[in-house]
C-alpha cells in the first residue's frame, strides 16, 4: 500500500555554493552569543578575585538578584524585539504591590482577603498594559513618550493613594491581612534544603557525562563519519572511560595534594582518550598537512605571550591586598614625568594627524590661513585631556584593583589572542595549530598557576586548578582532533539532529547536576527563581517555535510587511504590552509579599536595568532581532555586578560603571555578530 | 470565464478623484499589465484590489461574482495575492520566516520549522529559484531574489490571482529579466496575473493584456494584438504631451 506514494521535490542535501559552517561557527552568530560570554566573563573575573563567589550561599543572594531582573527582562526583551519600548516596566512592578497592600487592608474599610487583592491587581495590570499598546496603536506615537507619561501617572498615583490611605510612603505589614500564606508562598517563598552527602557526587558525575555528551556531539557535527565503525576506537575510548572513572574516584576519595594532581591527571587524559577514542570510532581520518608554522598566525600568538608576560610581571610586582591609590605610590619627580609622558603621547598623537592631514590635502585645496594654529590648539587641547584622563585613572585605581584589572583583562585577553592564533594557523595548516594549541594549553595552565597563587582557601585553590586544567585539556584535545581527522565541509543533517540532540543532553545533564547541588546546599532557594526559568523557557519557546513568535519578530522587524501578509499587528503589540504589564504584577507580587511593605517608589528607574539586560543579551533597539535567552544571560550579568562588587571588597558604587561598560561591549559584540549574521552567504 | 473583472470603478476620495470609471480583467494564466506614471492612480488601483480600500461605484468580479473586500485578510481568502514593492519582507528575518509569515504551519499556536524550512527550499526550487541557504536573513538576499521569495509563496498559499507592485522599479538589468522570468512562470502555472509597472519595455514581453492609467483615468485596456511597444510607450510617456515637449526643446 506504500509503493504509490511520490516523494517530492529531489532537493538536495547540500549546496555546494555555501561554506560548511561548524557547530561552533552557527553559535557565534546566534544573538545571545555576546551575552552568554559576557555571563561566563563576569563570573571568572569575581570567581578569580573573590573565594566566597562561588560558594553556594552567594550563587543563592546573586540568582535571587536576578530572578526578578531577569523575569522582567524576558518580558521586555520580547516587547522589544515587537518594536516597542515600555518605561512604565519599572514603577509596575510597585504600583501592583501597593494595590494589593491597600486593598487587603483598607478596601471597604477593613480590606479583602488576598484571594481578591491579587486578582485585582493582575487585572488592573493587564489594563495598563492594555492601555499603553492601545495607546500606541491609536495616536502612533513612540511608546517612548506614551509609556513615560505612564511612568509618571503611576508613580503620582502611588504616592497620592498610599498617602490617602495610610499617611505614609510606605505600605507595611502585608502579612498581617487574610490568606497571605498562601501567596506567599506561591510568590516569595524560601526553602532551605539541608545538603546531602551524594550531592557532589551527583553534581561531579552529571558534569563528566554531561560533558563527555557535548564534546560527542561536537564531534558528530563537524567530522566526518566513517563507513564502518574502527574497533581500535572502542578500546580506546574505554580505556578513556575507564581513566576518567578511576581517576575521579580516587581524586574523590584521597587526600593530599600528590595524590589530587596524579588523579587529576589521571582522569584528563582519560578523557582526551575518551574524545579521541570516540573520534576513531566513528569518524573519518585524515593525514596531517601544512608547515608547522603558519605565518599569518604570528601576530597574534606573538601578542597573546606577550600579553600573559605582562600580566604576569604586573601580579607579581603589585600587592592584591594593597588599597593604596596608584598615584601615592612613585615619588613626586615621577609623578611629573607620568604627566609629561601622557601630555607628549596624548598631544603627538593628535599633532602628528594633524599634520599629515594638512600635508596630503595640500595639493588639493588652499591651505586655510588658521591650519597650523588650530592644530596647535588641538594638541595642547589632547594633551591637558590625556593627562587629565591618566592622572585620574591612576586617582582612581588601587594597587589592587588595578592588578585585577591587568591580570583579567591583558592575561584573558592574551589567552583569547593565542586562541585565535589557533584559529587563523588551522586554517591552513593541521601542524601549526596543534602546536598553537599546545602552547595555549600551557600558557593557560601557566596563567592558572599565577592566579592560584593568589588565592588564600584551600578549597578554592583546588577547584579552580580543576577548572584551569579541564580547559587546557578541551583545548588540546580540540587541537589533537583537528589533527587526527577530517573536518566536515558540508552539512549532513542526520550527523547535525544527532550531535544537536547529544549537545543538548549533555546540557541538561550537566544542569541538573549544578541545580541538585545549588538547591540542596542549606543556603536559602527562594521560589521566585524557578518562576524566573519557566518564564524564560516559555518566552524562548513562544519566540522560536510558535506562531505569535514570527509576528512578534515580524512586528518589529517590518510592520507594515506583517500587516500586509495578515499579521494582527495592533494586537500583538497590546498583547505585548499586556504580558510585560502582567509580568510585571507578578514581579510586583514577589517583592510586597516577600518583604510584607512596598515604598511608593518601588520599582522606579529598574526599567533602565531591564532594557539593558534586554540589550546585553542582544535585543536590538529598533526591534526585529533578539533573543530571550540572552536577555537572562543579561539579568545574570547586572545581578553578578551587583553582589560581586561589594564581594570582591571594591567600592559598591563601581557597580553603575561597570554596567554602563557591560552595557557598551555587549553593544558592540552584539553590532558585530549581527553584521556577520547578516553576511551574505 | 474572466477570473477577475472590474467593471467602471470609480474612487473618490472627498473632492479627490483617484480613479473614474476604470476597466479592465484578468483571466487565468495570463498577465494583465497597469500601466501609469507617477499619480495616475496605480496605488488607489492596487489598493481596491487588495481589498485595502473599497471602490465608491463600480463592478468587482471575482469568478463572476460580485465581491467587496472589507480588507487586505478577505482578499487574501480568495485568492487574491498582493506582492508589494518593499513591503513583503522583514530583513532581518530568514527566508523560511518569511515565507510563512502570517500563514504559519502547525496546530495550536506551534510553528512547524522543519515543515516550514524544508517547504520553503523546495516551493522556491519549484519556481526555479534556488536560494543557498534558506536560514538567511532576507535582507541578504538581492532585490530580485527578494521579489522571488514573495512571488513563490504567493503561489504556494494557493493565489489565484497574483497582483505585483511594481516589482522591477528597483531593479537592474539583469534582476529585472530575472523577476519578469518569474512572473510568467507564475502565470504559466495557471495563475492570473496582474503586474503594475511604468516601464513599458518590462510589461511588453510579459504582458498578455494592458491597461493604461493617466491621473485617475483609464487611457484604455488593450489585448496585446490590439497595440504595438511604440504605441504603448508613447501613451505611457504621456503622448501628446512628451510630443510637444520634443518640438519644444528640438526648436532650440
Amino acid at each position: 500500500m506504500t509503493d504509490d506514494v511520490v516523494t517530492s521535490g529531489g532537493a538536495p542535501t547540500h549546496d555546494e555554493r555555501i561554506s560548511f559552517r561548524g557547530p561552533l561557527q552557527r553559535m557565534l552568530i546566534s544573538p545571545e552569543i555576546g551575552a552568554l560570554i559576557g555571563t561566563i566573563m563576569v563570573w571568572t573575573l569575581f570567581w578569580a578575585t573573590s573565594e566566597k563567589f562561588s560558594t553556594a550561599p552567594t550563587s543563592a543572594s546573586w540568582l535571587d538578584g536576578a530572578a526578578p531582573l531577569g523575569i522582567m527582562a524576558v518580558a521586555v526583551a520580547l516587547l522589544m524585539i515587537g518594536g516597542e519600548f515600555d518605561l512604565s516596566a519599572g514603577v509596575i512592578t510597585g504600583s501592583t504591590g501597593i494595590m494589593v497592600g491597600l486593598f487587603a487592608q483598607k478596601f471597604m474599610g477593613d480590606g479583602v482577603t488576598m484571594w481578591m487583592a491579587v486578582p485585582i491587581a493582575f487585572l488592573a495590570a493587564g489594563l495598563i498594559g492594555w492601555m499603553n499598546g492601545t495607546f500606541v496603536n491609536k495616536t502612533g506615537l513612540p511608546s517612548f513618550i506614551v509609556t513615560l507619561a505612564t511612568f509618571f501617572i503611576l508613580r503620582g498615583v502611588n504616592l497620592v493613594f498610599a498617602k490617602r490611605l495610610v499617611d505614609k510612603v510606605l505600605v507595611e505589614n502585608i502579612d498581617e491581612v487574610k490568606d497571605f500564606e498562601f501567596f506567599r508562598k506561591l510568590f516569595a517563598a524560601t526553602h532551605t534544603l539541608e545538603p546531602f552527602s551524594a550531592r557532589d557526587t551527583i553534581l561531579l558525575f552529571g558534569g563528566i557525562i554531561g560533558g563527555a555528551l557535548v564534546v560527542a556531539g561536537l564531534l558528530e557535527q563537524s567530522l566526518v563519519r566513517r563507513a564502518a565503525s574502527n574497533p581500535k576506537g572502542l578500546v580506546l575510548l574505554l580505556v578513556g572511560v575507564a581513566g576518567v572513572a578511576g581517576g575521579v574516584l580516587m581524586l574523590h576519595n584521597s587526600d593530599g595534594a600528590s595524590a589530587n594532581f596524579i588523579w587529576g591527571t589521571v582522569s584528563l587524559l582519560g578523557g582526551l582518550l575518551f574524545a579521541v577514542g570516540y573520534g576513531l570510532l566513528r569518524f573519518e581520518t585524515e593525514p596531517p598537512y601544512g608547515p608547522w608554522w603558519a605565518p599569518a598566525s604570528t601576530k597574534l600568538f606573538l601578542s597573546g605571550i606577550a600579553a600573559t608576560v605582562v600580566s604576569f610581571v604586573v601580579t607579581r610586582f603589585l600587592d592584591k591586598d594593597e588599597e593604596r591609590v596608584l598615584l601615592s605610590i612613585p615619588s613626586h619627580g615621577v609623578k611629573v614625568a607620568i604627566a609629561v609622558g601622557s601630555a607628549l603621547i596624548g598631544g603627538g598623537i593628535v599633532a602628528r594627524r594633524g599634520l599629515r592631514r594638512i600635508r596630503e590635502r595640500s595639493g588639493v585645496v588652499r591651505r586655510s590661513p588658521t591650519a597650523y594654529p588650530l592644530l596647535v590648539f588641538t594638541s595642547l587641547v589632547a594633551a591637558g585631556a590625556t593627562t587629565v584622563a591618566v592622572l585620574t585613572f591612576l586617582q582612581l585605581t588601587t594597587e589592587q584593583g588595578f592588578r585585577s584589572l591587568v591580570q583579567v583583562g591583558v592575561g584573558g585577553g592574551g589567552i583569547l589572542a593565542l586562541l585565535g592564533a589557533k584559529g587563523v594557523a588551522s586554517k591552513t595548516s593541521k601542524r601549526a595549530q596543534l602546536v598553537v594549541g599546545a602552547v595555549a594549553a600551557i600558557v593557560i595552565l601557566f596563567t592558572g598557576f599565577v592566579v592560584r597563587h593568589d588565592a588564600g582557601s584551600e578549597r578554592f585553590r583546588s577547584g579552580f586548578m580543576a577548572v584551569v586544567a579541564i580547559l587546557a585539556v578541551l583545548v588540546v584535545g580540540n587541537a589533537l582532533v583537528e589533527y587526527i581527522f577530517r573536518k566536515r565541509r558540508e552539512a549532513f543533517t542526520a550527523g547535525d539532529t544527532l550531535g544537536r540532540i547529544l549537545v543538548f543532553t549533555g546540557i541538561t545533564v550537566a544542569g541538573v547536576g549544578m541545580a541538585i547541588r545549588l538547591i540542596w546546599s542549606g543556603a536559602p532557594v527562594r521560589v521566585s527563581i524557578a518562576w524566573w526559568l519557566a518564564i524564560t523557557l516559555i518566552g524562548a519557546y513562544t519566540l522560536a517555535r510558535t506562531r505569535f513568535g514570527n509576528w512578534i519578530f515580524a512586528v518589529g522587524g517590518n510592520k507594515e510587511a506583517a500587516r500586509a501578509v495578515g499579521v494582527p499587528v495592533d494586537q500583538v503589540k497590546v498583547g505585548l504590552f499586556m504580558m510585560v504589564s502582567l509580568v510585571g504584577c507578578l514581579v510586583g507580587m514577589m517583592t510586597a509579599l516577600r518583604y510584607t511593605s512596598v515604598a511608593a517608589s518601588q520599582g522606579v528607574g529598574e526599567e533602565f536595568e531591564y532594557i539593558i539586560a534586554a540589550v546585553v543579551g542582544g535585543c536590538l533597539l529598533t526591534g526585529g532581532y533578539g533573543s530571550v535567552v540572552g536577555a537572562s544571560f543579561g539579568a545574570m550579568i547586572a545581578a553578578m555586578l551587583a553582589t560581586g562588587i561589594p564581594g570582591s571588597r571594591w567600592n559598591t558604587d563601581n557597580k553603575y560603571i561597570f554596567l554602563g561598560a557591560v552595557l557598551f561591549l555587549a553593544v558592540l559584540v552584539n553590532q558585530k555578530v549581527r553584521k556577520k549574521a547578516q553576511e551574505a552567504r | 470565464m474572466n477570473l477577475l473583472e472590474l467593471v467602471s470603478i470609480s474612487k473618490y476620495f472627498g473632492n479627490v478623484t483617484a480613479l473614474e470609471d476604470v476597466h479592465t480583467h484578468v483571466e487565468a494564466g495570463k498577465v494583465t499589465c497597469v500601466l501609469g506614471d507617477n499619480g495616475a492612480g496605480k496605488s488607489t488601483f492596487i489598493k481596491i484590489l487588495s481589498g485595502v480600500h473599497q471602490q465608491t461605484s463600480g463592478d468587482y468580479l471575482l469568478e463572476g461574482t460580485p465581491v467587496r473586500f472589507t480588507s487586505p485578510r478577505d482578499a487574501r481568502a480568495a485568492g487574491i495575492a498582493t506582492v508589494y514593492q518593499d513591503l513583503a519582507m522583514a530583513p532581518l528575518m530568514s527566508v523560511w520566516r518569511n515565507f510563512f509569515l502570517g500563514s504559519e504551519p502547525g496546530t495550536l499556536g506551534r510553528f512547524d520549522i522543519a515543515f516550514a524550512k524544508q517547504t520553503a527550499k523546495d516551493e522556491m526550487m519549484k519556481m526555479g529559484i534556488d536560494v543557498r541557504d534558506i536560514d538567511q536573513p532576507v535582507g541578504t538576499l538581492s532585490g530580485g531574489e527578494r521579489q522571488s521569495v514573495a512571488i513563490a509563496r504567493a503561489v504556494y498559499f494557493g493565489a489565484k490571482v497574483l497582483i505585483l507592485d511594481e516589482p522591477t522599479s528597483a531593479l537592474g538589468v539583469r534582476q529585472s529579466g530575472v523577476v519578469l522570468r518569474y512572473i510568467r512562470a507564475a502565470a504559466e502555472r495557471g495563475l492570473g496575473v496582474i503586474f503594475i509597472t511604468h516601464n513599458p519595455h518590462h510589461a511588453y514581453p510579459v504582458g498578455d493584456r494592458f491597461l493604461l492609467l493617466n491621473r485617475g483615468r483609464s487611457m484604455g485596456d488593450f489585448d496585446k494584438d490590439e497595440i504595438a511597444l511604440d504605441e504603448l510607450t508613447r501613451l505611457m510617456a504621456g503622448g501628446a504631451e512628451l510630443e510637444a515637449l520634443q518640438h519644444e526643446l528640438g526648436s532650440r
